[in-house]
């Protein structure tokens, strides 16, 4: 597992490790709808998205709104994600199924994706992250 | 206590200048001894840099039920000079003016004899959890007025009784409430949630008055022992999330260029009147108003179930009052033998006017605002009254709940839902929730006990109780 859960009192808190920044955000999106939806797959649903933002930080904070927005007003749910990232620009590709009640209902809803505390850095080999979502 | 902390009086303790650099002002918190072991270093820490912003007044302020958030703490209030400070959604938070309201009804507690079947009406006819949309069919010129006029729009267009919005702060209608700054993503969100409960913490409690502790301030507010209440939790659900999300980016630039140095960037802000300033407070209070309304088509939907099974009419079931939990508001407070207008953030705080202030509605400006506070799942929940000491200390604020002390995930792996259901059941709380794992992560242990807060608040005289509610049946996403 790449990302783990940190304890948090109020909130929910992941860590994310990768050996790369694409697969650092791919990872922590992964994350995100892992604390979303108790079940998710690749089920042939498809969306591209592309972010720009002034740094690294913000990119996280853009690309998982962005992912956000289109799950809720999509009505998908994602499960796996590839990301391209050239600077402070990003491309990705987000796959998974439609939002089924019957299968995806006893998660979590978060409300938006917090700067507090959160930054890129590298820790030996690897990127590393923690995100703090309001749920 | 930690270390550092200065005590001021009995409940009351100050984080000095100095705490964290840049400190403009000391910062002060309240807590009982009882809730000592509870206060986390890291809600400290939120609470010291929120003294660091520019124009704040007096104290960066923290009621009893604090806890470590993001920006602010949870529990946090600090107030704003017009000309010299700042506006910041990281004091309000993602969903915008979540709050609570209390509907009064003629029963008695042994008029619900069929509780289960009750319960389960409400949970067919209030759409909730994650995904769940709306009945209502709302035209994008219905939303864009909804954002700007609030209840009285909701009212208007059959969704509640005419006194249900002088019985919500502001009147359910946020005086410069700007639908433009309300992104076209932010409104394709709302659209087909307006009248959603949500999840996470957001219920619908049908409860019982169990205690009264000021029968004069009960009488006022419509409320005496053994009398059925509803008590509906929720907010600004995906249009409120949006508006902080869209702001937030602007804001996060904003600060840089208006020189505004923040030891934390989910304190973005921006000068009150500036351009980038003044688009957040209209958007964040077009989407306060879009939460009003939700807890009010939320409130027509359980008139119309009580109204069906037990034969009453909607005007039998009064709102006794709506309160905010997260938002900035433009209030004036007397400020060192002054009057001022000032920009007041409360995150996970409630107002708690005191009596005599024209903001209180007219039947109840004699004994103060009624100040609300839901308790957590099977837990006891509080009426209140303002006080005239917390407009002399908390510019009118006073604690929003009971505060969690266990993360969501250690409260699913302490008991499994099922288990924590039963034992409800065994109170005699009827709980019917879109999944176990939703029971588990909001179980009674989860949070502080909110008799210690409301204990708390009293001793300070922020507010002061006047009923307790105790829960018969729960509805959760």
């Amino acid at each position: 597992m790449s990302f783990i859960e940190v304890p948090h009192p109020a909130d929910v808190k992941v860590r994310v490790r990768a050996d790369d920044c694409n697969t650092l955000f791919a990872e922590a999106a992964r994350a995100m709808f892992s604390v979303m939806y108790v079940t998710a797959e690749d089920r042939g649903v498809e969306r591209t998205l592309a972010v720009s933002s002034d740094d690294l930080t913000s990119l996280m904070v853009d690309f998982l709104s962005e992912l956000l927005y289109i799950s809720e007003v999509d009505r998908v749910v994602f499960s796996t994600f590839e990301v391209e990232i050239d600077g402070t620009d990003l491309k990705a590709r987000a796959f998974g199924e439609p939002f089924d009640p019957a299968r995806h209902l006893g998660g979590m809803e978060i409300k938006g994706v917090s700067y507090s505390g959160l930054g890129i850095v590298r820790d030996g080999e690897q990127f590393c992250s923690e995100i703090l979502f309001d749920v | 206590m930690l270390e550092g902390m200065k005590k001021i009086d009995e409940v009351e303790w100050e984080v000095p200048v100095g705490y964290v650099p840049g400190m403009r002002v000391p910062a002060r918190f309240f807590l009982s001894e009882d809730l000592e072991e509870s206060l986390e270093e890291g809600a400290v820490h939120q609470l010291a840099n929120v003294a660091t912003l520019p124009g704040i007044v007096r104290h960066a302020l923290a009621m009893p039920d604090i806890h470590s958030g993001y920006g602010f703490p949870i529990g946090g209030v600090a107030a704003f000079r017009e000309e010299t400070g700042i506006i910041s959604p990281g004091g309000v938070g993602y969903d915008i003016n979540c709050g609570v309201r209390l509907l009064a009804t003629p029963l008695r507690v042994e008029d619900l004899t069929q509780m289960r079947a009750l319960v389960e009406e409400l949970f067919r006819t209030v759409p909730t959890g994650v995904g769940a949309e709306s009945r209502m069919r709302l035209s994008a010129r219905g939303l864009e007025e909804m954002l700007v006029e609030g209840v009285p729009w909701a009212v208007r267009e059959g969704y509640g009784i005419e006194a249900d919005a002088v019985h919500c702060e502001e009147n359910g209608q946020m005086q410069g409430a700007d639908a433009v700054p309300v992104s076209k993503r932010a409104r394709k969100r709302g659209m087909p949630q307006a009248g959603t409960l949500g999840a996470g913490n957001h219920f619908l409690e049908v409860q019982a008055v169990d205690k009264v502790f000021d029968p004069g301030v009960a009488a006022v507010y419509g409320l005496e022992e053994g009398q059925v209440c509803c008590m509906i939790h929720c907010g600004s659900r995906g249009l409120g999330h949006q508006v902080c999300t869209d702001h937030l980016r602007v804001l996060e630039s904003a600060t840089r260029r208006y020189g505004i140095e923040i030891p934390d960037r989910q304190l973005a802000c921006a000068p009150v009147h500036s351009p980038e300033g003044e688009a957040y407070f209209g958007a964040m209070a077009a989407a306060a108003n879009y939460a009003w309304v939700n807890r009010q088509v939320i409130t027509h939907e359980v008139r119309k179930v009580f109204s069906r099974l037990f034969g009453i009419e909607y005007e039998e079931m009064p709102l006794v009052y709506d309160v905010a939990h997260n938002v900035a508001k433009r209030e004036v407070h007397d400020t060192d033998g002054r009057r001022e207008t000032l920009y007041v953030h409360r995150k996970g705080a409630t107002r708690a006017f005191g009596p005599g202030r024209v903001e209180v509605p007219q039947d109840y400006r004699a004994v103060g605002q009624p100040v609300i506070i839901p308790g957590s799942m099977g837990s006891f929940s509080y009426v209140l009254h303002g006080t005239g000491t917390a407009m002399e200390r908390t510019f009118g604020s006073t604690c929003h709940g009971a505060g969690r002390v266990m993360s969501r995930t250690a409260a699913k792996k302490s008991m499994p839902g099922k288990e924590v259901r039963e034992a409800l059941l065994g109170r005699g709380i009827y709980v019917r929730a879109t999944s176990d794992a939703s029971i588990a992560e909001e179980a009674p242990a989860a949070y502080k006990e909110s008799d210690k807060v409301v204990d708390t608040v009293t001793r300070a005289g922020l507010s002061m109780p006047v009923v307790r509610l105790r829960p018969l049946g729960v509805i959760k996403g």
